[in-house]
């Protein structure tokens, strides 16, 4: 009689005790693969989150007085406006979604507004992603909050001498954009007279994995082999607090994990001890009809391997429908990227029979190392 | 056939040592039927699985055809005891879950595929139980286990069978059956040691030793 077909007759007979096992090892499969389909939502979501925190990097001219840029908000001096374009022809970069901008106060309506010109975003090519800001067209203007100064979409409006049709006024941000207007940057560049230049690149700094990394050191770096004549300014707290979410988020799964994995294992443990102590007279009467070790060893651990595997399929396909069906409630932004992850099966179907085998060890060890002869003398009425 | 020389058992326990088997000696010849007898505790079972190379004894030797037992491999040990010992036991020890022909495929065997399965139905067709070669343990009487246990311990056709009060639980006829095919095999040849509380089986065997005080004795 195979092995095999013996391990399968026992599973069928002690039902429930198979039905506990395959359910501890469901779950060992089941969770890791919705936590991991759904977390890497979790990861998307906060990672676009932080994002629209907006820019965290300023690319300004070297010459750049920073004390007047806070003052006025924008730079002194100017960067050329192809500057931007070889961030893109650059590889393996921490800089993305670079926006090249050309900042000028000038007066509208009476007061002092930012003009704002600024063009589509530019990405290294490994790096493209959808853009973080909306597009101008040229001969439109969008006027912030405070800018508007009673202009409505619709109207046209005269500033530094050019005609303008205004596309939108922004809703209230509490930030200095309330105070801007924004233009395509060929527009900026014709209404300041400053043809081909920008003041200022704007940018969002990749998520950098290593801790302790100085990412800033790392990003100077970078910047001054594709734009020596650059500075590098990083909002801190920005930057701090699109890290620590992110770590948060990844750190949560890494720390339930384990945990879940140490119970599944240590029920896997539990039964497989009960299940050797049901079965001594049979590991007793196996070594009377001359099977060694191996049988005896095989009939446990692979009992616990072949239920893994069943626990895997059933653990992938509960696991993937649960992040399928729960997981865009919980990230209605990133629900999209929320789909069924074939590789998990793969890594479910290997994985789990040897977490099982593993589990199983210690009880099969002590089946292997248990005396026959104790078995087969006690003989009940 | 088979011979031990001056075999010493010793359990030991936390409290106290026990000393069951004090330096016995026994020589059985093929086609020998021979009773075992003793008080409940004098040792019977220990001798038995000690000759049956499941118990190593504290000192002596057991030399099973030509092979020393205990100076195998436990790996060797077992192939040994496959090939040339079959157990049965009072309490049948049938796999709960195994039918009863295949709790007769699961003895280890070096016969082919096709051939297991011609000698489990040749066997269970000699003990008369064709039609419940299906059936599983818990669905068959006291006596018709111990036949299918009968049948699991010749089933490789072994030259020696250590047989623990076989018929101490079933009925008169059912035991009867037993002591029958016990007889009937070492007719053919082969050797039975049997362990027996009961006076009954005691006709049946060649002759009767006593275990007592750790020793053998004629009856």
């Amino acid at each position: 009689m195979s092995l095999l077909s013996q391990i399968i007759a026992e599973a069928m007979h002690r039902w429930v005790h198979t039905l506990l096992l395959f359910g501890a090892l469901a779950c060992a499969a089941l969770l890791p693969v919705a936590f991991h389909s759904s977390g890497g939502a979790a990861q998307r979501e906060t990672t676009r989150l932080m994002r629209d925190l907006g820019y965290n990097l300023r690319i300004l001219p070297k010459t750049a007085d920073l004390s007047a840029y806070w003052a006025q908000g924008h730079a002194d001096g100017t960067l050329p406006e192809a500057a931007v374009q070889r961030f893109s022809k650059a590889d393996d970069l921490s800089y993305n979604h670079l926006l090249a901008v050309l900042a000028e106060r000038v007066e509208f309506r009476g007061a002092s507004v930012l003009l704002t010109g600024i063009t589509a975003e530019v990405a290294p090519e490994t790096k493209k992603k959808g853009s973080m800001i909306f597009e101008i067209e040229p001969g439109t203007i969008h006027l912030g909050y405070a800018a508007a100064r009673g202009a409505v979409a619709g109207d046209e409006i005269e500033l530094a001498e050019h005609s303008l049709t205004v596309a939108a006024v922004l809703s209230e941000s509490g930030t200095i954009d309330d105070s801007r207007a924004w233009v395509h940057l060929s527009d900026a560049q014709k209404l300041l007279g400053m043809p081909g230049v920008v003041n200022e690149i704007q940018a969002l700094e990749c998520y950098c994995a290593d801790v302790g990394v100085d990412n800033l050191a790392r990003l100077r770096a970078e910047l001054e082999s594709i734009v020596p004549e650059g500075q590098v300014l990083r909002m801190d707290a920005m930057a701090e607090t699109r890290e620590k979410q992110r770590r948060m988020s990844e750190d949560y799964f890494a720390m339930l994990l384990p945990w879940v994995l140490a119970a599944c294992a240590g029920v896997v443990a539990l039964l497989t001890a009960i299940n050797v102590r049901e079965r001594r007279a049979e590991i007793g009467i196996l070594r009377a009809l001359g099977h060694g070790s191996g049988r005896i060893a095989g009939l446990f651990l692979g009992k616990a391997a072949f239920i893994g595997i069943d626990g895997a399929l059933v653990g992938f396909a509960v696991g993937t429908w649960l992040a399928v069906t729960y997981g865009p409630e919980v990230f209605p932004e990133t629900a999209g990227k929320i789909v069924i992850e074939w590789r998990l099966l793969g890594i479910a179907v290997v994985a789990l029979p040897l977490f099982a085998a593993i589990s199983a060890l210690p009880p099969t060890l002590s089946a292997i190392f248990q005396d026959p002869a104790d078995t087969l003398r006690e003989e009940g009425p | 056939m088979i011979h031990a020389q001056k075999i010493e058992h010793t359990w030991r326990d936390a409290n106290a040592d026990v000393r069951c088997l004090t330096g016995l000696d026994l020589e059985l010849e093929a086609g020998e039927l021979c009773c075992l007898r003793g008080v409940s505790g004098s040792g019977k079972t220990t001798l038995l699985l000690a000759l049956g190379g499941m118990l190593r004894p504290t000192s002596g030797r057991v030399i099973l055809g030509e092979d020393d037992l205990y100076a195998l491999s436990s790996g060797e040990r077992a192939r040994a005891r496959a090939r040339h010992v079959g157990f049965v036991f009072q309490m049948f020890h049938l796999i709960p879950y195994l039918t009863a022909r295949e709790n007769l495929l699961v003895a280890r065997s070096e016969l082919g595929r096709g051939e297991r399965g011609a000698r489990a139905d040749e066997l269970l067709a000699s003990v008369g139980l064709t039609d419940r070669a299906d059936h599983r343990p818990a669905a068959l009487s006291a006596g018709e286990r111990q036949r299918v246990a009968l049948c699991r311990a010749l089933f490789n056709r072994p030259s020696l069978v250590l047989a623990d009060e076989p018929t101490g639980n079933l009925d008169p006829d059912s035991a009867g059956v037993v002591l029958d095919l016990l007889a009937e095999y070492a007719a053919d040849g082969g050797t039975v040691l049997m362990a027996t509380h009961s006076e009954t089986p005691e006709s049946r065997a060649g002759r009767t030793l006593w275990l007592r005080d750790g020793s053998l004795h004629p009856s």
